[in-house]
């Protein structure tokens, strides 16, 4: 039996969390700096739907500069509207601006998703419940048996045939 | 002081019977799960995993001799190509005396994030086809591959060319590079590897964000619109559900499948180039020497025709056609034009080599 007296709290939640509370605070303080890159391109993002949205509705009031008075001119109205921002905002989302900005925006995002994973995993491996990484292992290692089964079957199923053939 | 502004009371009128029609819409609208999209009937022959392969039942005296196996898209389900009676592309074919199978992917869950375009290509499409041959006591099958569900039957077409005795490629994600869609500038800058590695899935989420950025103010404005003018025409909103449903059913894409389609197809774009492996595997597009016939839509926004078009030239075969359809990627087959036009094309196609 061991003499120390922090041996005695050693099956409970409280010291394996007490004992990876350090890696707690490194994370939050990694989302934190994170989150600065994500606002960047959340802000990025935003501005340029919101420009070319300004552009569009610019070349709406060149194009329809009355306002429309019937049912057939709002009709008319309505369509031009659609076309001109259908028509913009395919050429933002086409572009290479956006595509890029997009791209480090979900990045961001999945790393926010990253760091409060690991957080998770720590309150989960304090409670004795498996990890992330361990749950995977063991998706990783179903996966490759039941390739080996299906393999395996496979196999046995032409040496039926050929033990069928041959008969 | 008088107002200058003189009101169209037919303004008044359209406004208060559009107000009227979103208000009665509850009456005249079936709860989603009211709505069933299977509509041709059919038995499943065979289960692997999560993946059924469905067996439509006959519709004529006389079938045609080589069984036709489709393979439809990763993304949203199947039932797109049965929506409706008189807009299926499967009732169609069956009409025409085609024996028809789907193989429908089904719905991964978290545990199959590992699951790759070799488990596709020679798992679960190589079972199909295996099955289907036995069952007719056929040497080869007509195989038709759908969007996404044409790069993996594109793949399983070079692997196992024994096997395949026509091909159909509808709307094929083949050339990523040259591929002009937001989709495709959207997957050219994604990290996927991170994604894959931090989510596992390709969660539906993203491909709902990646639909709400393709024409975003017809179909996000304008279709509702539309849909609340009609809400008296039965037949309208019957088919809008239909199809409203079908696009709020996407299931995850399995990590590593996605991984791989992004970075082969979209990134480096090996696929065209003969450069693309599966499981060690080459896939050579030369090998492709059966009857080809590539369907492509003129106004495809979500697989350009600058995308599907190469395979038509790049395949070994000398029988090949390939037919453009002024349409888009949905309306090639499930439209009044995919059953007038594309349809009988494909079914006259198809016959003279079944």
């Amino acid at each position: 039996m061991s003499s120390k007296p922090q041996a005695l709290g050693s099956t409970g939640p409280m010291r394996a969390f007490a004992a990876n509370s350090k890696k707690v605070s490194t994370e939050l303080i990694e989302i934190n700096e994170s989150l600065l890159q994500f606002n960047k391109f959340v802000t990025e993002y935003y501005k340029q739907l919101a420009e070319t949205w300004n552009d569009a509705q610019k070349k709406v009031n060149l194009k329809a500069p009355e306002v429309p008075q019937d049912v057939e001119q709002i009709d008319a109205f309505k369509r031009i509207w659609i076309d001109i921002f259908d028509n913009d905002f395919t050429e933002l989302f086409d572009s290479k601006k956006f595509g890029e900005n997009y791209g480090k925006l979900v990045s961001k995002e999945l790393e926010l998703t990253k760091h409060w994973n690991n957080i998770t995993n720590v309150i989960l491996q304090s409670v004795n419940l498996p990890s992330k990484e361990e749950i995977d292992e063991v998706y990783k290692e179903l996966h490759s048996l039941k390739k080996r089964v299906t393999k395996l079957e496979i196999e046995t199923k032409k040496k039926k045939e050929m033990k069928k053939n041959e008969k | 002081m008088k107002s200058e502004t003189a009101i169209d009371p037919k303004i008044m009128e359209e406004i208060i019977k559009f107000n009227k029609n979103v208000i009665n819409a509850p009456s005249h609208v079936a709860a989603p799960d009211e709505i069933v999209l299977e509509v041709t009937p059919h038995d499943v022959v065979q289960e692997m995993d999560k993946t059924r392969l469905l067996h439509y039942k006959p519709l004529t005296d006389k079938q045609h001799k080589t069984p036709l196996l489709i393979s439809y898209a990763l993304i949203n389900r199947y039932h797109i190509l049965d929506i409706q009676p008189e807009k299926s592309w499967v009732r169609n074919l069956v009409q025409q005396g085609f024996d028809v199978y789907m193989l429908d992917w089904g719905s991964p869950t978290a545990m199959d994030k590992y699951l790759d375009f070799d488990d596709y290509v020679n798992g679960y499409l190589d079972g199909a086809v295996e099955f289907i041959k036995n069952e007719s006591s056929v040497e080869k099958i007509s195989l038709q591959g759908y969007c996404t569900g044409a790069t993996l039957a594109t793949a399983y077409t070079t692997l196992h060319p024994e096997s395949v005795k026509n091909y159909i490629a509808t709307a094929p994600v083949i050339d990523g590079w040259r591929d002009t869609t937001v989709i495709s500038n959207l997957a050219k800058n994604m990290d996927v590897d991170k994604m894959v590695e931090t989510i596992g899935n390709m969660p539906p989420e993203f491909m709902y964000y990646c639909f709400s950025v393709l024409k975003p103010f017809e179909q996000g404005i304008e279709k509702y619109v539309k849909f609340f003018k009609n809400i008296d025409n039965k037949k309208y909103v019957d088919n809008f559900l239909r199809v409203e449903k079908w696009l709020s059913d996407t299931p995850p894409i399995p990590g590593e499948l996605f991984k791989q389609w992004i970075k082969d197809i979209y990134q480096d774009n090996l696929l065209i180039q003969n450069k693309m492996y599966v499981n060690n595997s080459h896939i050579d597009l030369k090998k492709i020497d059966m009857p080809i016939f590539t369907q492509v839509a003129v106004g495809d926004h979500l697989v350009s025709p600058e995308c599907s078009m190469p395979l038509h030239y790049a395949v070994g075969s000398e029988d090949k056609t390939l037919r453009m359809y002024p349409t888009g990627h949905v309306g090639m087959i499930a439209s009044s034009l995919s059953q007038k036009k594309v349809l009988p094309e494909l079914g006259k196609w198809l016959l003279e080599r079944s």
